[in-house]
């Protein structure tokens, strides 16, 4: 190998205009990459904690039962027993925050967006055709939505 | 003039640009607001994503349609107006003509509102229908998702323990990902201007809490569970134990894990 003095110059210029290059693209790496990339693999691993730091909205079954268990417990041996409390109840935040504030009163509706008869509907969900069923607008004269094989 | 700007006095001056930047301390300030910019803000301490494997399974047979599921991801995640990160199908499979010696006739698939306001009645006359079910949608958390495939800049990725997200500070909303899914299951926010997509509700599984969809779900058709830490008679482990399960498009090789029980060979 010829040393390098007798390299000719314009493969050195080219050596050392590589060398500038890889330099120029380490060091912006170096700056621009976030601390946390390739902390789980091609992406910055604090993406997942940022996602995460968000509040939940629905406060789920179990924030029910902390003040309400008894209910919860007898709503637990009956048909509705799958239900979570605010499937019907609605969203509960307001109300875990301050007790004052009462949960929305429940109308027919919502009875009969799970009930209502449809051919769509499986075979083991009890449906009714509510028009057949019943005129009035308070399903609870008859049906107690916490133990539905009660009767008021 | 061009004899004073030689190939070498460029390439020294360039070499001293390198040099200036590596030792300005200017860098130090640079790399801080770096950092600063992509700063996170609190997040539930003690969640390592390497120690679960989360997984959604949906059974077919105990959707009722009643679209609170859908109702619910939209008030928990703000999904913007007529976008969905989670919807229901209904699927109705007309009879066969008479004498045509066909299995089934038509197949009418329909989502108003993604399903959120329940259903109304089908315009299919009831005599005239085979069959009818619904299918609940949302992100399968594909093994070899195409959406994080073609992001040109790395904004989405699959986590450690198998949700699939979007880096909000990362995505420039070229809108490639939501073309790729083959389960129309993302979005362009017009909010955010970014990507968007269901995130298996990643603020409330990493706090040991369900997914909003799975916590309203009356029915019990949406089943969630961590594959790496089963609890003690975990409903995702019986339902795959008890249930034939099949997931969407598995032809397309993208590895979907959502797990579907009573699926119809014409659910797409």
């Amino acid at each position: 190998m010829p040393p390098l003095r007798k390299m000719p110059p314009q493969i050195i210029r080219l050596v050392l205009l590589t060398i500038g290059i890889v330099c120029v693209y380490f060091t912006a790496r170096y700056f621009l990459t976030p601390p946390s990339f390739g902390q789980y693999g091609h992406y910055r691993g604090k993406a997942l904690q940022e996602i995460a730091a968000r509040e939940p909205y629905w406060a789920g079954r179990n924030t029910c039962d902390t003040c309400h268990g008894e209910i919860v417990q007898k709503l637990a041996k009956a048909e509705h027993k799958e239900l979570s409390c605010e499937t019907c109840h609605g969203v509960s935040k307001a109300h875990v925050e301050n007790p004052e504030v009462k949960l929305p009163k429940l109308s027919y509706s919502l009875c009969v967006r799970c009930h209502e008869a449809s051919p769509s509907r499986p075979k083991w969900l009890h449906q009714i055709n509510v028009r057949n069923h019943y005129t009035g607008s308070v399903c609870t004269e008859c049906h107690v939505p916490h133990q539905p094989n009660e009767v008021p | 003039m061009s004899e004073n700007i030689t190939r070498r006095s460029v390439l020294k001056n360039l070499a001293g640009i390198v040099g200036g930047i590596l030792a300005a301390p200017a860098g130090g300030a640079c790399k801080a607001a770096v950092k600063n910019v992509f700063a996170s803000s609190p997040a539930p301490p003690g969640y390592d994503p390497t120690q679960h494997k989360w997984l959604m399974a949906l059974d077919v047979n105990r959707c009722i349609g009643c679209g609170m599921c859908v109702q619910a991801c939209i008030e928990e995640n703000n999904v913007p107006e007529s976008h969905y990160r989670t919807w229901i199908e209904r699927y109705i499979i007309t009879k066969p003509k008479a004498g045509s010696g066909q299995v089934r006739g038509e197949t009418i698939v329909d989502s108003p509102e993604g399903g959120r306001k329940g259903f109304p009645e089908a315009l299919v006359p009831k005599q005239d229908i085979l069959k009818s079910f619904f299918v609940p949608k949302l992100c399968n958390l594909c093994e070899n998702s195409p959406c994080t495939q073609v992001c040109p800049v790395g904004a989405t990725f699959d986590a450690p323990d198998g949700a699939v997200l979007v880096d909000k500070n990362y995505c420039i909303g070229c809108g490639f990902c939501v073309q790729a899914c083959p389960y129309g299951c993302r979005f362009f926010n017009p909010e955010t201007h970014t990507a968007d997509k269901c995130t298996l509700c990643y603020h409330r599984i990493t706090r040991g809490l369900k997914p909003a969809c799975v916590e309203i779900c009356p029915s019990q058709a949406r089943i969630f569970g961590d594959l790496k830490n089963p609890a003690p008679e975990d409903p995702l482990q019986r339902f795959i134990a008890n249930n034939r399960v099949e997931a969407l498009k598995r032809y397309l090789g993208t590895g979907p894990r959502v797990a579907y029980a009573g699926l119809d060979e014409e659910v797409r």
